[in-house]
């Protein structure tokens, strides 16, 4: 029996959306769409219905803006409150959006130590016919989407609190879409890189994602121009591809309101795009590798289902 | 020590659950998971609880194991009140559950029962002499090092055994303790707990199972206990003596079609005393009470009737399965409907 | 197996304060044990995230042209987000971890207080957490030529142990609220990382709240920690705290006291609760 699709009885939908997903037939004949279907699904239930809704949209909404309100406080308490200068929406920006950098990064390791240590599935999962890093990317890709969530709210709120100047005329949509597809590509084959070491981890693999992209917060000039950086600092974060996302990011919705810094003057959007391109690139074929030496080291080493009960 | 000769005392102990899934939303709905249980087991004696999933008999020895309060009820344990005297009970009594999990994994096997020791008011050089020696006994000495994370099931529940019984409790619970465990190692542990209980006359055990055999050979007395109640309490030769005036067959057929009619069951033949049906794949299995043996002729003509044939048979003394059919009608390995009144908690 | 025969005498049981104590450290062993020694790398990685934040903010106070002692001011902060972290992730949340593992209810069942399993975490969880704070706070120091004046060393000290024992009296009491709110505790624990570094000033002053936010933040006891250290650490700048340092120090000790009473109220309450209605204790899925 191979079959993903899930049995239940005539006139229950118990998976609603993803069910009527996993009933077409091209997800049918693929497993890896199957399993990424139900990873996300499953990162969905986890991450959402579970808590009070309440308390979820606390969680979603009150985390992120109190992040951002550090810096506005920071800001404020230097600058006297000056939130019309091109820096403070630089700073501003670079925070919200790196809730989702965050979200890619660390989704996919939490989820490998999520099912191994807390819910304690991995046995039946890594023996069931699922295609495990399709899976994971769905359970990544749950995480982005609350993610999002939050980054939209965060925006939101600088707009109409404190004059982000976003408006429908500075927002450069091709670019915009075409900064969202080739960064999230680029960002969950480095999540994926992360969440398959990972598995060689024990329970602190929970941090291995947040610890890589709090070091990345610091070299992709998600707060702060990278000029600021001493410069052998500065060179690390030009081989990230968070760095040149953010960049973009805010390109494409601040368009002439962003503040042009020295670092990349030499670079206009197409040579952005282009950068995130090969990266994407770059890093899914090393995600492929990197993912299946994994997978067979933590099979000699009998670590898939690792419980360390610290 | 109190001076009763009493172990373990329980006087019509009830525990009612609050569970979700009333008819309304929201509303609670109670389950019934002990119905009154009344027992008494001296000091020494190596008690067993026998029943089905579902029966009630984890959430008894919870409640003596002080980590539950019973609905309504006393309960005893040497001679303390376990609802009020929850700290004086603790000192004498410890737990150990089969499939038990604690410890922590990055901890050796040494290390972990230290710590367990000292939550028990131990000093080193006691737990350290008697730690030696429990781990050779049980067999784990050379694996005193080992993270525990690194342990088969097997040596997991040797550990735990350690982890019960080192702080030299007067009286102990053993809830399911050779579950999942293979033959050797539940043929150990079984060992163990017959020396323990071997070598001090004051030690009491009180042992839940559902494997029967185990609960003939080690208890000195047992409870059979379903839906909360305790249908019968006495030694396993007592109650298997009540089935003497019984003859037992054990049956293999081929596979028994559904009667035509409410008339044309087994247990309708003349000298029937009750039946259990057992499909398999290939065969049906079929255990017969019968007032005697003259009463085998007619059953089989009857089951040859319904077109199944006999492939074996046997005669047997009766078994402590077979007073558990008995008494409450069906097999041990059928679980307690869920509609009914208990819940394994 | 083979038989049980004991030849070492019955097994002295000790209560009061000496099973107190026993308790205590056999639970702070294996986070002793455990995370310094065993897994060494855990280390690493509770030192870097804090490293890497603190290091970000120290460039944002530099983007935006910020006095120098802001830099310390942060750099503080960012050595005491560990003790949050700590108190959050490896106290407060630690009980539900426990249920879940299947140990919590060996403590329960063993006559050594729970009260002293947790405090046995909090002394585990201070050692760990106090090599990480010193190592971000040596390691920002150096690296931004942070100047210390201090102005009352036994002050200093007073104020840090003062802070540490009300810290750890409330994860203590969050152990027990955390664990009664199960599956949710994960959330809670979430909601009270950022949030708590904004409201605390983990990061600035204290006093650019305003004084009722800053005095709504008192509650948690790392706000006048960190606000009286800050003007003992840096004597110039007494200016920018929120109270007075002796007012704090008052207001601290009350902390502690409160919490830690609390802390064993709500312990009791919840073992009651859980014996009465069957969960809290055991694992549930």
């Amino acid at each position: 029996m191979t079959t993903l699709s899930p049995v239940r009885p005539e006139g229950e939908r118990p998976m609603g959306f993803a069910d009527r997903l996993l009933s077409l037939p091209f997800v049918q004949r693929s497993d890896a769409l199957r399993s990424f279907i139900l990873g996300a699904w499953l990162g969905w239930q986890i991450e959402s219905n579970w808590a009070d809704p309440l308390l979820f949209a606390v969680y979603s909404f009150a985390r992120p803006i109190a992040s951002v309100m550090i810096l506005v406080v920071m800001y404020s308490v230097i600058t006297d409150g000056a939130t019309q200068q091109p820096i403070f929406a630089y700073i501003y920006l670079g925070n919200a959006l790196y809730i989702i950098v965050g979200g890619v990064l660390g989704g996919i390791s939490w989820a490998v130590i999520d099912d191994r240590e807390h819910y304690r599935t991995a046995k039946q999962l890594y023996t069931s016919p699922l295609v495990g890093y399709a899976y994971l990317c769905g359970r990544g890709a749950a995480r982005l989407l609350i993610g999002a969530i939050s980054t939209i709210i965060v925006t939101v709120f600088g707009v109409l609190l404190f004059g982000i100047p976003i408006t429908i005329g500075s927002i450069d949509l091709p670019f915009l879409i075409a900064s969202i597809m080739l960064g999230l590509t680029s960002l969950s084959g480095l999540g994926l890189i992360i969440g398959a070491i990972s598995f060689q981890l024990g329970r602190n693999a929970w941090q291995a994602g947040e610890l890589i992209s709090g070091a990345l917060y610091l070299f992709t000039g998600a707060l702060f121009p990278l000029d600021i950086l001493p410069p052998v600092l500065r060179e690390i974060g030009l081989i990230f591809p968070a760095t040149y996302w953010l960049e973009a990011m805010r390109r494409a919705l601040l368009g002439t309101n962003m503040i042009g810094f020295p670092t990349f003057a030499a670079l206009d959007n197409t040579a952005i795009a282009f950068i995130l391109l090969i990266m994407s690139v770059g890093l899914w074929v090393s995600a492929a590798f990197v993912y299946r030496w994994s997978m067979r080291q933590a099979r000699e080493k009998g670590v898939i289902d690792l419980e360390t009960n610290y | 020590m109190s001076s009763t000769p009493l172990a373990i005392e329980t006087h019509d102990v009830r525990r009612i659950y609050k569970i979700r899934g009333g008819k309304r939303k929201g509303e609670a709905k109670t389950l019934i998971a002990l119905d009154g249980v009344s027992l008494e087991v001296p000091r020494g004696e190596l008690f067993g609880l026998l029943g089905p999933n579902g029966a009630g008999k984890t959430t008894l020895i919870k409640i003596l194991a002080t980590l539950l309060l019973p609905s309504s009820g006393t309960a005893k344990v040497d001679g303390l009140d376990v609802t009020t005297q929850t700290q004086e009970v603790r000192r004498r009594i410890s737990m150990v559950s089969g499939g038990e999990t604690s410890g922590f994994g990055l901890l050796t096997v040494e290390e972990n029962l230290w710590m367990f020791a000292r939550f028990y008011g131990l000093d080193n050089k006691t737990i350290k002499s008697r730690l030696a020696e429990m781990m050779q006994m049980v067999g784990i000495y050379d694996r005193r090092s080992t993270k525990i994370s690194d342990l088969s099931t097997g040596l997991r529940q040797k550990m735990n055994f350690i982890r019960g019984f080192i702080s030299d409790p007067s009286v102990v619970f053993l809830d399911e303790p050779t579950l999942g465990l293979d033959v050797t190692a539940a043929r150990d542990v079984r060992g163990f707990v017959k020396d323990w209980m071997a070598q001090n006359p004051d030690r009491t055990l009180l042992l839940t199972t559902h494997y029967m055999a185990e609960a003939d050979e080690l208890c000195d007395r047992l409870a059979i206990i379903d839906r909360g109640k305790t249908l019968i309490c006495d030694t396993p030769e007592n109650l298997k003596r009540r089935l003497q005036s019984e003859t037992i067959f054990h049956l293999k057929i081929q596979p028994l079609r559904k009667p035509t009619s409410p008339e044309n069951v087994v247990e309708a033949v003349p000298g029937v005393r009750s039946v259990t049906i057992a499909d398999q794949t290939d065969f049906s299995e079929l255990r017969l009470s019968l007032q005697g043996e003259e009463a085998l002729p007619a059953v089989l003509s009857h089951l040859s009737g319904r077109g199944s044939g006999l492939l074996s048979l046997e005669k047997r003394e009766p078994t402590l399965e077979d007073v558990f059919i008995q008494l409450v009608g069906r097999r041990l390995d059928e679980d307690t409907n869920l509609n009914g009144t208990g819940e394994e908690r | 197996m083979t038989a049980f025969k004991t030849t070492s005498p019955p097994a002295a049981k000790a209560t009061g304060a000496t099973l107190f104590w026993r308790t205590m450290w056999a639970r702070a062993y294996p986070r002793i044990v455990g995370s310094l020694i065993r897994e060494r790398s855990w280390l690493f990685f509770e030192t870097v995230l804090p490293l890497a934040a603190t290091v970000s903010y120290v460039f944002v106070y530099q983007a935006v042209g910020a006095p120098e002692e802001y830099v310390g001011f942060v750099v503080l902060g960012g050595a005491m987000t560990a003790f949050w972290l700590n108190i959050l992730w490896a106290m407060a949340s630690q009980l539900y971890w426990d249920k879940e593992g299947g140990n919590l209810e060996i403590y329960v069942l063993s006559p050594g207080p729970l009260m002293a399993i947790l405090l046995g975490m909090a002394v585990g969880g201070f050692v760990m957490t106090v090599t990480r704070a010193a190592i971000i706070l040596i390691v920002c120091s150096l690296a931004f030529s942070v100047t210390y004046t201090i102005s009352s060393v036994p002050l200093l000290i007073a104020i840090f142990v003062l802070t540490m024992i009300a810290l750890y009296g409330m994860g203590m009491m969050f152990a027990a609220v955390f664990l009664a709110s199960g599956r949710e505790a994960w959330h809670l624990a979430n909601l009270l990382q950022e949030p708590i570094y904004l409201a605390s000033g983990f990061y600035f002053p204290v006093r650019a709240l305003g004084f009722w936010v800053a005095a709504a933040s008192s509650l948690i006891p790392l706000t006048l920690g960190m606000d009286g250290m800050r003007q003992l650490l840096f004597a110039g700048d007494a200016t920018l705290g929120f109270l007075s340092v002796e007012v704090e120090a008052i207001i601290l000790l009350i902390l502690s006291v409160f919490f830690l009473a609390a802390a064993r109220f709500m312990l009791t309450k919840l073992e009651e609760i859980g014996r009465r209605e069957g969960r809290l204790i055991e694992r549930r899925r």
